[in-house]
């Protein structure tokens, strides 16, 4: 952390790290010069040569693709021609799906076409800045004002037993929003019973699978209920540091989280004994340098430890040997904002929120062609039908085609599918997933084959490039379906996407990998009209 | 907690300390599981996934870097296995310039060595990379760089920093541009090297050689 924040600082002082500033740095941390260009190339917010004073960040995937186009951070960079000053780049989704197409400029989240955008960076006009879209984040928040927060911990220190938490969370079933889906109690089990220092927590705020910006108002909106249950988990793992690790995106959560952790430590709930109860924890907020990689776990640990966020192979995991070689007790920002609710509620009355047989409540981040688009938080078991209802229902009279219930790793189904409950093991049978509850809704009339290309292009742009498969498979499958979509399908085409899928998926690394082709091969498997694109004539 | 595991490979049991990779136990047993970023001689990465093996997992393991198990039951040859490899061989092989300048010279490609063994003769993709950067770096006296040969095994970059603890060499870059490179991404012969050879000599590829057995045919020993 130390390093790459140093890097931070002086990229953000220089707006560049230059072979000038990382030879002194090299000389005064006496570093190799090779480990500062190793992570100066690897990380998208440091640059070698400072760019133009102010940047304009414009989101090339799904969500806004859909609504602008394509070429749409082309016709940006053509509209500020001229305007001087502005750099404008494209890059991978930023979080703000509910405003598409959105762009960050500086820090600053906007939305518009082309023409307000380019009025905004010239002053013309005031900036299109994005309005905040619907979040129920409240609905998960036991409290009903700001002097009852963190009674769930207090409770916790003062009767109960870290055995007892970590009862509660496997027995409500609780497993992690972050895309993985791991049971939360057995996790948290797992690390409290693994021997070896540093013991740590960490939350995962990295948030970058397109089409999922839950955790950015969750960050914004209840950043107590995050810092409740980590301080709740350093004391059942036996651990007296947190770490959020947050994408580097994301200011004006970093603003909230920093005020709600200064506010928290007022209090007493952070310090050398929490709540008068002799257990010392405290947090800190570490800045991405930014890579949708770093979202994965132990990318993430590798960050910290101020190397290449390049994942690491597992078994072991980080349970066991997580930062800094000790066990690490890592949770996405929503599994731990559920906790106090959970606890509070007791086992019974969190299952009582899901639908039949299903329980407690999953928050969605809905993007694509709805009326509504926003975070709800809604039962556990609703239909997905049900969910584009509560987002407003279709947008622009357009009838369902398609969605993506769980981000870009969750396969694309057929409207036909859209009667399957939001749930973990419901939405895997139908043939997808509920990955990360980012439910991508796709109207009649879309060109999903573009959009399905599109998110394997996204996981090749953020390969790390550590593993062959990865590295070189999913580039050459992107370059086989630009072919393709651009009417020459290559002889063949399906069966070989069919063998690199299985490469990738039996071979990778981590995660990106294995599911880098899959939205491709959802529509071979669901969607006969797409599937005919990818096919050659066959004469 | 034991300090020995048991496991089977390809039908045949045996007993290892605990920590011991599946590739490891493996040579106990006589059995060659295919590598290209591994070396014995290193600490290692998982990074090129030639030694993936069956372990019934969900998914194929690479067994230079897996530890072993108590009773597992490995395969090293299924028919899984097989085809998965061939198909990394057919990615690498995509971007691999003919010839190899360690063939013309030295005469061991491991790259082609094992595209060789398991049969695959040509490529389903194309050349992928990106003429970003110059391909080729001749600014050292002593090793040629080919980067368009490299397969980022980083054994180079292990062997200069762990190995000869000379610290000059890095991947830089990331994903699909990512590239060996020295010091502060400099022409290897302005770097700090001080041209021990260690990184050309443990590259499996014609991405580092010796110059001065550049054009060099070397004859083929006859082995008794
Ligand atoms: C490529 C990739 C990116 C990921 N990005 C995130 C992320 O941004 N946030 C997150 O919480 N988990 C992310 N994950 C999942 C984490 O690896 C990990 O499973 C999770 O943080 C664990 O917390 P949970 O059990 O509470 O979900 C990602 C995984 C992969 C493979
Ligand atoms: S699968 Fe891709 S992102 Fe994951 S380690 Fe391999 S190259 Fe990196
Ligand atoms: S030899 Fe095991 S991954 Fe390369």
């Amino acid at each position: 952390m130390e390093l790459l924040n140093r890097l931070m600082a002086l990229q953000h002082r220089h707006g560049a790290l230059t072979d000038e500033s990382l030879n002194a740095l090299a000389r005064e941390w006496r570093l190799p010069l090779h480990r500062l260009q190793g992570l100066r190339s690897f990380y998208p917010a440091f640059r070698s040569e400072p760019g133009a004073p102010r940047k304009l960040s414009v989101c090339r995937d799904v969500a806004c693709r859909m609504r602008a186009g394509p070429r749409f951070a082309d016709e940006v960079a053509e509209a500020l021609q001229g305007v001087g000053g502005v750099e404008v780049e494209a890059v991978s989704c930023l979080g703000l799906c509910h405003a598409a197409p959105a762009a960050l400029a500086g820090e600053l989240p906007v939305s518009g076409g082309a023409g307000m955008l380019r009025d905004g960076m010239a002053g013309d006009r005031p900036l299109p800045l994005v309005a905040e879209p619907p979040a129920e984040t409240s609905a998960v928040d036991p409290y009903a004002g700001a002097d009852q927060r963190f009674g769930t911990l207090e409770r916790a220190l003062s009767e109960g037993s870290p055995e007892a938490v970590i009862e509660t969370l496997e027995a409500s079933g609780l497993r992690g929003m972050g895309g993985a889906g791991f049971p939360t109690g057995r996790k948290w089990r797992f690390t409290r019973a693994a021997g070896g220092t540093p013991r740590t927590v960490v939350c995962n705020a990295d948030e970058s699978e397109p089409g999922t910006f839950k955790d950015r108002l969750l960050l914004e909106r209840v950043p107590h209920l995050i810092i409740e249950a980590m301080v709740l988990g350093g004391w059942v793992i036996g651990a007296s540091r947190g770490i959020i690790y947050l994408r580097h995106e994301y200011e004006p959560a970093r603003r909230a989280l920093e005020e709600a952790v200064e506010r928290a430590r007022e209090r007493g709930v952070l310090g050398d004994s929490v709540l008068g109860s002799g257990f010392a924890f405290d947090l800190e907020i570490f800045v991405s340098p930014g890579g949708y990689i770093m979202g994965e776990e132990t990318a993430l640990l590798e960050g910290l430890e101020d190397k290449r966020g390049e994942p690491r192979n597992k078994p072991p995991f980080p349970t066991q040997v997580g930062y800094d070689g000790g066990p690490t007790l890592m949770n996405n920002v929503e599994t731990f904002a559920l906790i106090p609710r959970i606890l509070q509620d007791g086992v019974e009355g969190w299952q009582a929120r899901g639908r039949e047989g299903f329980s407690g409540v999953k928050f969605l981040s809905v993007s694509g062609d709805v009326a509504a688009p926003g975070v709800y938080c809604v039962p556990a078991g609703m239909p997905i039908t049900e969910v584009i209802e509560r987002a407003g229902g279709m947008a622009g009279g357009r009838a369902l085609y398609a969605f993506s219930p769980g981000g870009a790793s969750t396969p694309f189904l057929p409207a036909d599918r859209a009667g399957t409950p939001v749930d973990f093991d419901a939405l895997a049978r139908a043939g997808s997933g509920l990955g990360s509850g980012a439910l991508f809704v796709v109207g009649q009339g879309r060109d999903l084959l573009d959009l399905a290309i599109q998110q394997v292009r996204f996981f090749s742009r953020e390969s790390c490039g550590k593993c062959v498969p990865c590295r070189t498979g999913s580039a050459q499958a992107v370059r086989k379906l630009e072919a393709a979509q651009e009417g020459r399908p290559e002889a063949g085409l399906t069966r070989l996407l069919e063998e690199l899928d299985e490469t990738l998926a039996q071979t990778s690394i981590c995660g990106l990998g294995q599911v880098a082709l899959a939205p491709v091969m959802s529509l071979l498997r669901h969607f006969p009209d797409e599937a005919a694109r990818l096919r050659a004539e066959e004469a | 907690m034991s300090d020995s595991v048991s496991v089977t490979i390809d039908g045949r049991s045996v007993t290892v300390p605990a920590g011991t990779s599946l590739w490891d136990a493996a040579r106990e047993l006589g059995i060659d599981i295919p590598v290209l970023c591994h070396s014995p001689r290193m600490r290692p990465v998982g990074v090129c996934r030639m030694c993936v093996v069956d372990t019934g997992a969900r998914n194929l393991q690479a067994a230079c870097v897996r530890p072993c198990e108590e009773g597992m039951e490995v395969r090293t040859d299924s028919d899984r296995v097989v085809r998965n490899r061939r198909m990394l061989l057919e990615l690498l092989m995509a971007d691999y310039p003919d010839p190899s300048a360690r063939e013309a010279s030295t005469g061991d490609d491991e790259l082609l060595a094992l595209a060789r063994a398991y049969g695959v003769t040509s490529s389903r993709f194309e050349g992928s990379r990106t003429p970003e950067a110059p391909r080729r770096d001749a600014s050292s006296p002593v090793i040629a760089v080919d980067h368009q040969a490299c397969i980022l095994c980083d054994r180079c970059i292990r062997g200069c920093n762990e190995l000869q603890h000379n610290h000059v060499m890095t991947r830089s870059g990331k994903g699909a541009t990512t590239r060996i490179a020295f010091d502060l991404d400099v022409p290897m012969g302005e770097s700090t090297c001080v041209s021990c050879g260690e990184c050309q000599a443990v590259c499996p590829t014609g991405a580092l050689t010796n110059r001065a057995l550049e054009g060099l045919h070397l004859v083929e020993e006859e082995t008794p």
